[in-house]
């Protein structure tokens, strides 16, 4: 029985190249971190040869002449990961996913297909060169064997029985991967080959470094015998169509939308799996004129919107394809992709079946599926932002509020709601200064946007107004009330007035036969009402904020 | 007209975004005639605020805001000297029972110190933090008028103000609604305040910035923890009227109140201590008895000179009543002599012939000709200024003790140092408040001031860039434009490094006294300018390395040598000094060391003690940038004619060749050539000084040049005076503080000669100090013949010690060398080695239980554990195979079992190490790891103790080295000027000193000294990072050997791969 082990080197700068051909022969450093502080995380032999370092800042890398500096990418590296397994599945069906950048395959049965071993081998790595992948191989009859002479040794390499300590004595010792307080005991014992580390009295090393000491002095020796663990399938489902021709109407896009989904639920289905989330990734085309705009300004380039995303967050998992169409649909008709669509991604983030009841005594729980169809077709209607439940923020911005999703009370965590419950029931106490204090002497009718405004002024005090197409004179003015802030990004500086108002009898008159659209609750035909209208500083104009009742 | 009387300035400590020097210029600016600032919990910025106020001519009135155990802050006003005593014991007792940088007061400590009067101090009802709003908070109407009636019971009716604030909000007008009910029953003056906590609107981005550190919260996260709007800035007298249009009897009280406040900080009663004489003499008698003594000690009884300047001196110190500080100095002094601690007088005391025959200073002024107005004068009417110079650690911090014993815990105090913010901190802070990843904030601030020179193009926008911050964006440049504006606010209070006041009396009812973070010490609340503006009197007690290197040394050479070395009767013209100096072979030297410093000695070629005295002051940014030094060198050369400015400064200038050197000379030229007198002189120098203003510099160069008409010098002599002074009083040293210097390096330079290995050890005892690192100071010794033994736990202390060899001294480097060791276990180590000898290193894990396994590691790398191995060929390796299991327990029952490798190694040592079946050779050390090589020893000395006491890594390349062209330092200096020279070592130090326009200079050492190189600011440019990263550095350029000053100007710069030991170099300076 002998195994095969694919190895990709410097991982993390092919999961990079892969993308981008033109690097394969130049110097590349990978750099990670939050700007500004991007450090070398990997870097190809070529990036070493001229002094790249790993941790070194970008700004040093930056200094070394013909050294190609990319960002290291993730979802580069999960492609390049799978496209690892793809290439080993391509061969064998018994495939262990060893680490991101290295599997292995068991060849049993494939010399029929393939040949002998040294063919497979290099079968793998024709196929892998087409994938993008420069990978070693390595096979042995002992996995382990496989796997370190793949990570420490080029190109193809063959181990006969009986020759693994032998093939493997020159490896570093590194390359076996022991926990770093150990490779430091390595280092200073300058045990630094698995020779010299399989030349170390075993008993007397399990005193030292215990049984971790064993396990690395075997694998050492090429000893280590275990068996595959096969990869299991990813829990991710991933789905995705690459369009002959771009579509732009979204008719058309449902329907390759619904065969995903049906697709995607099937595979769901087969494993007693819903989704979580539904992740719609679309490739867009774009335009010429962009293209021109791209040429004359390649530092936008990473701005333009190339791809499109929408994430389909659901309220419980579920897999009925028919309903999850819906949902997108009408996601896709509040805000439709900004040009026509080349590719489609589809990926569902599997969770376990929805429990509708739960407990014996205890009514079945409202569709969620229904409430979120409605919430969809509201944000469909208002806009994504307008809907939820609306939270104050801890800030002076006056009318500051952000919407929270919208969750039914049974989602809470258990016995939180009694809780929320108990604290809005607290009786406040009598003598309760603060809260007297805090509590709103009238009630408010908040305008959100606030309406514009005209105010005229006499000393500095507001003296007449006119919103809604309504004029009033201010009877009396309690004010200004400023406040400013946020000066570090998105600043205001605003003065409230409160003010009492006393419309003219002409202008009632005026106002109900009008039949304006404005709104009624804040002109509610009386005489007089007190406002709330501030001057906005930094927009120098007038506003009406609400109204008290 | 209105009075601000509630300001908080930037020594609220985060809680206030003004200097009080802003605060007084805006407060003048808006016609303000005066003005109260109220610290929180605090004086501090009250002398700061005080001088800047008298100069805009605004009356600076004193308050703090006082916080209370409940929570809220007491608003107090200071209306009397006794008002002003009552806060500062107040604000002392609440310190000194706390927490650094805590404290609350109890009603009952009010009680107490306020009497039934209000002890002189006027209490506001507060703003949103005061007694009233809190009670209104917590209680409503009821409570808040129980809270007004409380005030009014501790601080009388009459000293109760109700403070009204209007910043343009709701709930704050409703509590001034309430305010105004509760005086109207109360029938108590109602006040307007602004609570102003910046000068000017926009500072309050730099209070929100505040907000944010006070609460570790990020500007996102901190919502209304911010300020509302920007309305407590500095207001007009106009703007608050308007304001307060309704109530004007608001506005009209702050003036009723501001004339009551008639306390101003130059009325403190600070007394000086007085000195208990005893026989009923009065101070000054028995200070001249003192002084006469000395002076027949050190000038003999004919020494007219000296009498008569003595005489003059005595009579200046009886006028200015200055003898008990004289005495209290000499106290100090007499107390480290009986202790036996080093101790010598600095500064311009040394100017002093009363404080040499006091023995306070170690310089003869009368033969130096120093001039003694630069210490004391009478007309400047300050107190003097003393500087002792002790060595650091526990000897000084026996004397401070001392002082604080003699003077009682609230007779004596340590000044303050008031932390800034710099660049570094600035940013650091303000990027947390914009919520930066803290890696990123690292990044940065690791980036801001890593250079001394800043470029052109070294600006902080410039490092932001290079730390990947795009500046076009707003928040970004936001960022940029806080960190600017950040510079010199204060962040708290630290300690100052010994500075001393003390005081007749209660020290805490001059100033506020608080806990310092070291146990045991008390704090004012000033710092040492401060405390000279307030006239309080101030020894500074200092800690100097190489005291205590000084003091080391002689030590060891009584204990080792069996000889008795006094500094003091050291042979004044010692030869191979001498020697020493003129080849600048001065490392380890005190003062004389740097490479700026061994650059200048062969030129200046030093013959006598004054000799070293101009050495020490002439490498200083004054007459560098004032193009003396050249001049100066030339002319002892001979390569250029001795001139004068004027020939009437021939006097003055002569014993420096024409080129002034010193302050003093400045001062002396003054005095000759415009008529100066020796205060007015001193007085110049201040105006030139480090707190420099230019209309006081104005002033003084009008006074100078009407002095030079009127003595007919005029022109270009007057130019070129003028210029010399100017450039000059900054950065100058004084003559007595370098012939205090002087006399420091020439010990140092003595000790090293003749006691080297003293020396050394003791240098090596006191790191870190100096130029030099421990490698470069081990590397030099060796140069100079002394063996330096490597650490070994069968025989190395603590510290470095002295062993005799074939009749020579060797140092064996100290257990304190080992990387991690922590000091207790090293103690642990001697203490049972010197009862039992270790036998192996179980049997030290066993005796030293809490010793780690990374500190056996350690002891085993480096080879101190090569002894314990009781048998031949144990190594460094030998022992981390032992270590490693020594460091596993084996459990109770095997703890005393070593059988199993005890066999395996009679076996191995029966066989001669013959193999063993199917692994490699054993060695004869008992271990199966090979022995290290010469490479990996270097490496594991240098990772274990940053050093190593074999040879120079350098050395073991020569070979190689040589075939490529390169030369070694020591062959430098037989080299012609101006050849092509390629040369190699291991950076030891970079500098990129702000005198020297761009230019990096390079230290590289090897086996045989130390070459200089220079780097020009296109080749920095270009080998940045080499220059930087490297340790090792391959140089081309030409050689520069001119006078025996040997350096090589840069054409190519090439890492080098030597070895991979982690050396270090010591940088930017």
């Amino acid at each position: 029985m002998s195994f095969a082990a694919i190895h990709i080197p410097d991982f993390i700068v092919q999961a990079v190249v892969r993308g981008e051909v033109a690097l394969r022969e130049r110097a590349v450093a990978i750099v990670e971190g939050t700007p500004p502080l991007w450090s070398v995380v990997a870097a190809n032999r070529r990036a070493a040869q001229v002094g790249i370092e790993l941790g070194m800042a970008k700004s040093q890398a930056a200094q070394f002449t013909g050294v190609e500096i990319r960002h290291r990418s993730p979802t580069q590296e999960k492609t390049t990961h799978e496209a690892l397994l793809d290439l080993g599945w391509s061969v064998s069906p018994r495939a262990e996913d060893s680490a991101p950048d290295t599997i292995v395959l068991d060849l049993a049965g494939l010399s029929g297909l393939f040949g002998t071993e040294e063919k497979i081998a290099h079968e793998l790595a024709k196929r892998g060169f087409v994938l993008g992948l420069s990978a070693r191989i390595a096979v042995a009859e002992n996995i382990e064997v496989a796997i370190l002479a793949a990570r420490g040794l080029p190109g193809v390499t063959l181990i006969p029985p009986g020759e693994e300590a032998e093939r493997l004595r020159a490896l570093p010792v590194h390359t076996l991967l022991p926990a770093p307080e150990i490779l430091e005991t390595l280092t200073r014992w300058g045990v630094e080959t698995y020779g010299r580390l399989a030349a170390l009295p075993v008993i007397q090393l399990s005193e030292r470094l215990g049984q971790e000491g064993v396990r690395l002095h075997t694998l050492a020796r090429g000893a280590l015998v275990r068996s595959l663990a096969l990869a299991k399938p990813s829990d991710n489902f991933q789905e995705e169509m690459e369009l002959d021709d771009s579509v732009e109407e979204l008719e058309s896009l449902s329907f390759v939308l619904g065969r995903l989904l049906d697709q995607l639920c099937e595979r769901l289905a087969a494993r007693s799996l819903s989704a979580r989330s539904i992740r719609m990734e679309f490739e867009l085309e774009r335009s010429f004129e962009k293209g021109l705009q791209l040429s004359a300004h390649a530092d936008q380039h990473k701005l333009l919107p190339r791809k499109f995303e929408k994430i389909l967050a659901l309220p419980v998992p579920m897999r009925d394809s028919k309903l999850l169409l819906k949902l997108a649909r009408l996601r896709l008709q509040s805000d439709p992709p900004p040009a026509a669509v080349l590719k489609i991604a589809l990926s569902a983030e599997a969770d376990r079946v929805r429990t509708t009841q739960h407990g014996l005594f205890l009514p079945a729980s409202p569709e969620p599926e229904k409430l979120e169809l409605t919430m969809a077709r509201l944000a469909n209607l208002v806009g994504d932002a307008n809907v939820g439940s609306p939270q104050l923020m801890d800030t002076h911005r006056p009318d500051a509020i952000r919407m929270e999703r919208f969750r039914l009370a049974q989602e809470a965590v258990g016995g939180r709601r009694k809780k929320l419950i108990a604290l809005r029931e607290k009786p406040v106490g009598k003598n309760s200064s603060a809260a007297r204090m805090a509590k709103p002497a009238n009630g408010f009718r908040l305008l959100r946007p606030s309406a514009p405004a005209r105010v005229e002024l006499r000393d500095g005090l507001p003296t007449r107004v006119f919103f809604h197409g309504v004029r009033g004179e201010i009877v009396a003015a309690s004010g200004p009330w400023r406040t400013s802030g946020e000066w570090w990004q998105d600043p205001w500086d605003q003065a409230e007035w409160d003010v009492e108002v006393r419309f003219s009898s002409s202008a009632q008159k005026n106002k109900r036969s009008s039949n304006s659209p404005s709104n009624p609750s804040l002109n509610p035909g009386s005489e007089r009402g007190l406002y709330l209208i501030y001057y906005d500083l930094r927009q120098q104009g007038w506003f009406l904020r609400g109204m008290y009742d | 007209m209105y009075t601000e009387l509630h300001a908080r300035s930037a020594f609220s400590f985060l809680a206030g975004a003004s200097l009080p020097e802003e605060l007084a210029s805006v407060c003048a600016e808006r016609e303000m005639d005066a003005m109260a600032v109220l610290d929180r919990d605090g004086m501090y910025g009250a002398p700061r605020f005080y001088m800047a106020a008298r100069k805009s001519n605004v009356r600076a009135l004193i308050g703090a805001e006082v916080t209370s155990e409940e929570g809220w802050r007491y608003p107090l006003l200071v209306e009397s000297r006794k008002g002003y005593q009552n806060i500062c014991r107040l604000i002392t007792s609440m310190k000194l029972r706390a927490k650094k940088g805590e404290g609350q007061i109890s009603r009952a400590e009010l009680v107490a110190h306020l009497e039934n009067d209000g002890g002189g101090l006027i209490c506001l009802t507060g703003g949103d933090e005061g007694p009233l709003a809190h009670a209104l908070a917590s209680g409503g109407m009821e409570a808040a008028m129980s809270s007004v009636q409380q005030l009014c019971e501790l601080f009388g009716r009459r000293n109760v103000y109700v403070e009204l604030q209007r910043h343009y909000c709701r709930d704050e007008e409703v509590c001034n609604q309430c305010a105004l009910e509760i005086a109207r029953k109360v029938n108590l003056p109602v006040l307007a305040t602004n609570g102003v906590c910046h000068a000017l609107p926009e500072q309050r981005e730099l209070l929100d910035v505040f907000s944010c550190v006070r609460h570790h919260r990020t500007l996102a996260t901190a919502g209304r923890l911010l300020a509302r709007n920007a309305e407590r800035h500095l207001k007009s007298g106009a703007e608050m009227q308007k304001l307060f249009a309704d109530l004007p009897e608001a506005i009209a009280n702050t003036q009723v109140l501001a004339s009551r406040l008639q306390f101003a900080l130059n009325d403190l009663g600070y007394q000086f201590p007085i000195y208990p004489v005893p026989d009923g003499r009065s101070q000054m008698q028995f200070l001249r008895d003192r002084t006469h003594d000395g002076m027949l000690a050190r000038y003999g009884a004919d020494n007219e000179r000296a009498r008569k300047q003595i005489a003059h001196e005595l009579d200046v110190i009886e006028k200015l009543d200055l003898a008990g500080y004289f005495l209290i100095v000499w106290d100090i002094i007499r107390f480290c002599g009986q202790q036996n601690i080093l101790v010598q007088g600095r500064g311009s005391a040394a100017n002093s012939a009363v404080c040499y025959a006091l023995g306070i200073t170690a310089v003869d002024p009368v033969g130096m000709e120093l001039l003694f107005e630069r210490f004391l004068s009478e007309e400047r009417g300050e107190w003097p200024d003393i500087d002792l110079d002790l060595p650091s650690g526990n000897q000084r911090e026996r004397a401070i003790q001392y002082v604080y014993e003699r003077y009682g815990k609230l007779g004596a105090a340590m000044t303050a140092n008031v932390i800034t913010y710099r660049g570094r901190s600035a940013a650091r802070e303000i990027g947390k408040a914009f919520a930066f990843d803290p890696e990123v904030l690292n990044r940065l601030t690791s980036l801001v001031g890593a250079w001394e020179y800043k470029d052109a193009n070294d600006t902080l926008e410039r490092q932001f860039q290079d730390a990947g911050l795009d500046l076009q964006h707003p928040q970004i440049r936001k960022f940029c434009e806080l960190c600017l504006r950040f510079q010199d606010l204060p962040r708290h209070l630290g300690q100052h490094s010994g500075g001393m006041v003390v005081c007749q009396g209660q020290l805490d009812s001059v100033v506020p006294l608080e806990p310092a973070t070291m146990p045991g010490r008390v704090v004012v609340q000033w710092d040492k300018d401060d405390c000279a503006d307030m006239g309080i009197v101030k020894v500074d007690l200092l800690g100097l390395g190489m005291m205590a290197v000084l003091e080391d040394s002689l030590k060891i050479i009584r204990d080792d040598y069996g000889e008795e070395v006094d500094l003091s009767r050291l042979p004044a013209n010692d030869e191979q000094v001498y020697k020493t100096l003129q080849k600048a072979d001065t490392v380890g030297m005190f003062q004389i060391e740097s490479r700026a410093q061994m650059s200048c000695l062969p030129r200046l070629h030093p013959v006598c003690f004054y000799d070293i005295v101009v050495q020490v002051a002439i490498i200083r940014p004054g007459p560098i940038v004032g193009q003396m030094v050249n001049p100066y060198l030339k002319r002892r050369q001979g390569r250029e004619p001795v001139t004068c400015l004027h020939p009437s400064l021939e006097p003055v200038l002569a014993r420096t060749l024409g080129v002034p050197l010193f302050q003093e000379q400045l001062l002396r030229m003054a005095m000759m050539a415009a008529g100066f007198s020796g205060g007015e002189a001193e007085e110049l120098r201040r105006a030139f000084g480090f707190k420099r203003s230019e209309r006081r510099m104005k002033d003084v160069e009008l006074k100078l040049r009407r002095g030079m008409d009127k003595n007919g010098i005029n022109g270009e002599t007057q130019e070129t005076i003028i210029r010399s002074i100017t450039s000059f009083a900054l950065y100058g040293f004084p003559e007595s503080h370098a012939a205090s210097f002087a006399l420091i390096a020439y010990a140092s330079a003595y000790l090293k000669c003749h006691y080297l290995a003293a020396f050394t050890a003791a240098m090596l005892n006191n790191q870190p100090m100096g130029f030099y690192q421990p490698p470069s100071l081990v590397t030099d010794a060796q140069r100079h013949g002394l063996r330096v033994r490597p650490i070994d736990i069968t025989c190395s202390n603590w510290l470095c010690t002295l062993e005799k060899i074939d009749e020579k001294f060797a140092v064996r480097l100290g257990l304190r060398y080992v990387k991690g060791l922590r000091a207790e276990i090293g103690a642990e180590i001697v203490r049972e080695r010197e009862a039992r000898p270790f036998s192996s290193v179980d049997d030290l894990k066993r005796r030293i239980p809490r010793i780690q396994k990374g500190e056996l590691a350690v002891l085993a790398e480096v080879g101190a554990l090569n002894r314990l191995g009781n048998q031949r060929g144990f190594h460094r390796r030998s022992a981390l195979w032992q270590v490693e299991r020594t460091a596993r327990s084996a459990g109770p029952l095997y703890e005393f079992c070593d059988d199993v490798e005890k066999n395996d190694v009679e076996e191995i040592m029966s066989t001669g190490g013959a193999k063993k079946s199917g692994e490699e050779n054993y060695d004869l050390g008992g271990s199966p790891l090979a022995q290290m090589s010469a490479e990996e020893r270097l490496v594991a000395d240098y990772r274990g103790t940053g050093m190593t006491v074999g040879p120079h890594p350098m050395a073991y390349h020569r070979a190689e080295l040589q075939k490529m062209g390169i030369r070694s330092a020591a062959e430098l200096a037989g080299l012609p000027d101006g050849m092509q020279v390629r040369i190699a070592g291991g950076v030891i130090a970079r500098q990129r000193p702000g005198t020297a326009k761009g230019f990096v200079f390079l230290s590289m050492e090897d086996e045989t000294g130390i070459a200089n190189a220079i780097i020009s600011p296109q080749l920095f440019e270009e080998c940045h990072v080499v220059v930087v990263h490297q340790q090792f550095l391959m140089i081309e350029g030409q050689l520069q050997n001119q006078d025996n000053v040997v350096s090589v100007k840069s054409q190519r710069i090439r890492p080098l791969i030597i070895t991979s030991a982690p050396t270090t170099s010591h940088d930017f300076h």
